[in-house]
């Protein structure tokens, strides 16, 4: 019996599912993150796009002024929406989707295109924005016509929306219900996306063959960087332009194609159930090897233990080992390239990067952690907190520490006999640790002061995501603070002369010291702050 | 083994009284039932004595340790689960067993032997290596219950044990519970399931909109309900919150 309901199927269906995820998304607090983050990303992308207009006069490798530049932007958008989707990070979904909507009749393939469409409207709802402020600068810059800037926009949103679908395409092909037929083609995307992410930055160094580039540009990354860039330099619809647009979307309609061929009774994989309030979340498989003994050991070995093992177990080591291979693939592909020994400025933002690389994962703790146990033990929690954040920053630092070395032994050797640049350079290795180090500690602090435990039965969801803007905000402002007179201090060592008149080993030395004090003076700070908000906070 | 002592007791946020100068006593070896609606106040006040609140005003002491100026004491001798315990579900039940048997200080020999003896009581021995997350909501809550004995406390806290548990696993825990009161131990008990109360504590409390609107036997509830003398106890608790 059907009492005369009608079962819809395809596009009213997925009509219907992006209408009722659309009311649920547009709250307060998402137009605050809105309107913030393209705050930060228009000027992320005026800081930037004067850096790749200097970036790609210099290296004139393809024929356009700044094709070159753009298309080496792009790789690095696509490898970070790829570094998430090796995360396993997936299309989110909410607990409610999984109760309500995957136990409705909708067939599952229209739940799927459903969530591929909402989440590429939000990537361009996010996206639009500083993309046309980047080419309308761009089309100014040319002196070609603004409107210019519009389809050269929609060129790149179609490469962002295609990262997605791929970034969807590698959380799907890592999964392990995979047959052997399926996992030959894991094999070749795994390899694919690889090329296609990395090789524009390969061009960088110096002496790369000639067919690389011509490789490249059949790329995502460099058929839109030459529709997009060559439509703002005032170009029109050539057969060539015409014939990039084509391929470009032959490349979007094979990544989906494979993601729809993947996701063949199996896509639920690819979504991700973003855990609500006490929701602690299922985990699949039985039993595993233990990791976790106990025996002889200290409480504070085995808090740190338990990190260790919450984070293997929970993925986030794979995730930060892949992150930390792109970033040391960057640095030594930097390093060859000779830029940083031509900008000490590049240098040390580059640094800052580096050093900046772990303070997303700390915000997650704490809704791995389940603080009701530790606050109901007699626990110092204080001390509690040190142990996790020693526990996180370990394997950080160990990976960390060669991409620095990587990085900064060249330089070192290349500036021997020039001593104030020498010791800022050298001054600036432990200090991308220290800024990697006062980012965690940041991060920990603003998550146990803002951030939603999983037992969290006070707030709203709604209220809790206004708090995560806020979060977001003083984290950032207070982290760029934090870390600023470290920054300070390279670029006091960087000068020429000393500013105390002592030799050069002491007063690198002093420098060296000071920059370590502080660095534990502010962890301490920030570290007990912790502690004392997990204590003092009613709602965890 | 040591009792509870709830005086003046009251917690507000804002101008929400949560709790209004509850005062209670919970004799040492005395299992008492908590009932009352949703919104009650029931879990705020366990959640005090275990010390996850704070008092806005009033005392609570655990064997004559007060839970806001000697907290460390108080909570070496409290047992908790609460209503929905999440647990580590990236740990498996042996690991998650052992880590919290340490942070409750509890020694390597003794704790293996405690875990073993558990898993056994709670016929979990084969889900030892098993992930916590891959349990079941009656397993997790076995899980749960373990943990919150691993280091023998005095007193027991039991926030709604019995939820969302299938017919077999309540059966199981209704046992376990009566055993602990047997054994000595101090239990406080929260629960919608008026049977278990009305069979196995040994006094009951009602509590209602932040106040103890009736305490005492089931007797004694009757009387002051002016109930029948066969009234069974959620008739009692019907007439005492007024809700019929």
């Amino acid at each position: 019996m059907d009492g005369g309901r009608t079962r819809l199927a395809g596009w009213p269906n997925i009509a219907v599912l992006m209408r009722y995820w659309l009311k649920g998304r547009i709250t307060r607090a998402a137009l605050l993150w809105l309107v913030f983050g393209e705050g930060f990303a228009i000027l992320f992308i005026a800081f930037g796009s004067q850096t790749f207009l200097a970036f790609s006069s210099k290296f004139g490798v393809t024929g356009g002024f700044s094709n070159f530049a753009l298309s080496l932007l792009l790789a690095f958008l696509l490898i970070g929406l790829l570094q998430s989707g090796f995360s396993g990070s997936g299309l989110p979904i909410t607990s409610a989707d999984v109760d309500y909507v995957f136990t409705s009749p909708v067939r599952p393939r229209d739940i799927f295109v459903a969530k591929v469409l909402i989440t590429s409207l939000a990537t361009i709802l996010f996206s639009f924005p500083p993309m046309m402020f980047l080419y309308i600068r761009l089309a100014v810059f040319y002196g070609a016509p603004v409107a210019a800037a519009v389809p050269a926009g929609l060129a790149t949103l179609l490469f962002l929306v295609l990262g997605l679908v791929l970034s969807a395409d590698v959380t799907l092909s890592l999964s392990s219900s995979l047959g052997p037929r399926l996992k030959v083609l894991r094999n070749v995307l795994i390899f694919s996306v690889a090329v296609i992410s990395i090789l524009p930055v390969i061009l960088l160094i110096p002496g790369t063959p000639p067919a690389l580039d011509v490789i490249t540009q059949i790329l995502p990354s460099g058929l839109t960087a030459d529709i997009s860039i060559s439509l703002v330099n005032g170009s029109q619809w050539t057969a060539g332009l015409i014939l990039d647009a084509i391929l470009l979307i032959a490349w979007f309609a094979a990544a989906l194609a494979l993601g729809f061929r993947m996701s063949r009774g199996h896509f639920y994989e690819v979504l991700q159930v973003v855990a609500g309030p006490g929701d602690s979340g299922a985990m699949s498989g039985g039993r595993v090897a233990p990791l976790l003994e106990t025996s002889g050991k200290s409480v504070w070995e085995i808090v740190r233990r338990k990190e260790v093992v919450v984070m293997r177990r929970t993925k986030e080591r794979r995730g930060l080992l892949i992150s930390s291979i792109f970033l040391s693939a960057f640095m030594v592909i930097y390093s060859l390239a000779g830029s940083f020994q031509s900008s000490p400025t590049s240098f040390l933002f580059i640094l800052f990067l580096i050093g900046s690389f772990g303070s997303g994962s700390a915000g997650g703790w704490l809704e791995k952690e389940r603080l009701w146990i530790m606050k109901t033990t007699s626990i110092d929690l204080r001390k509690y907190v040190r142990e996790v954040y020693r526990a996180r920053i370990t394997p950080l630092l160990l990976i960390l520490t060669p991409v620095t070395a990587a990085v900064g032994v060249p330089l070192v050797l290349g500036r021997l006999g020039q001593s104030g640049p020498l010791l800022g350079v050298v001054l600036a290795l432990p200090s991308a640790l220290e800024v990697a180090a006062i980012m965690m500690g940041g991060g920990i602090y603003f998550a146990s002061r803002y951030g939603q435990s999983a037992t969290d039965d006070i707030l709203t969801t709604q209220a809790q995501q206004l708090t995560d803007v806020k979060r977001f905000l003083y984290q950032t402002i207070v982290n760029l603070a934090l870390v600023s007179p470290v920054m300070g201090l390279v670029l006091l060592a960087a000068q020429p002369d000393p500013v105390v008149p002592v030799p050069l080993f002491v007063y690198g030395a002093i420098l060296l010291l000071a920059s370590l004090g502080y660095t534990y003076m502010v962890l301490k700070r920030l570290l007990d702050g912790a502690g004392d908000w997990i204590m003092r906070r009613e709602d965890l | 083994m040591g009792g509870i002592s709830i005086d003046k007791l009251t917690k507000t946020y804002g101008n929400l009284v949560a709790l209004d100068k509850v005062s209670l006593r919970v004799d040492a070896g005395e299992v008492v039932g908590l009932i009352g609606p949703n919104g009650a106040g029931k879990s705020t006040l366990m959640k005090i004595v275990v010390g996850i609140l704070r008092p806005t005003n009033g005392t609570v002491t655990v064997s004559g340790h007060d839970v806001v100026k000697e907290p460390e004491a108080a909570k070496e001798l409290i047992g908790y689960l609460p209503e929905n315990p999440s647990l580590y579900t990236a740990l498996t039940v042996s690991e998650f067993l052992k880590f919290v048997g340490k942070i409750r200080g509890v020694g390597d020999g003794e704790l293996d032997v405690k875990i073993s003896e558990s898993l056994n009581t709670f016929t979990l021995v084969d889900k030892a290596d098993s992930l916590v997350g891959s349990l079941s909501k009656g397993m997790k809550q076995k899980v749960a219950l373990i943990a919150a004995t691993l280091h023998d406390p005095e007193v027991l806290i039991l926030d709604e044990p019995l939820t969302a548990l299938d017919p077999k696993t309540q059966v199981f825990v209704n046992r376990w519970i009566i055993s602990q009161g047997k054994i000595g131990r101090t239990v406080l008990l929260s629960t919608h399931n008026l049977e278990i109360v009305q069979d196995y504590a040994s006094r009951i409390v009602i509590i209602d909109k932040g106040t103890v609107v009736a305490t005492g036997g089931l007797e004694t509830l009757r009387k002051l309900a002016d109930a029948k003398g066969d009234a069974r106890l959620d008739e009692v608790f019907l007439k005492l919150t007024e809700e019929i």
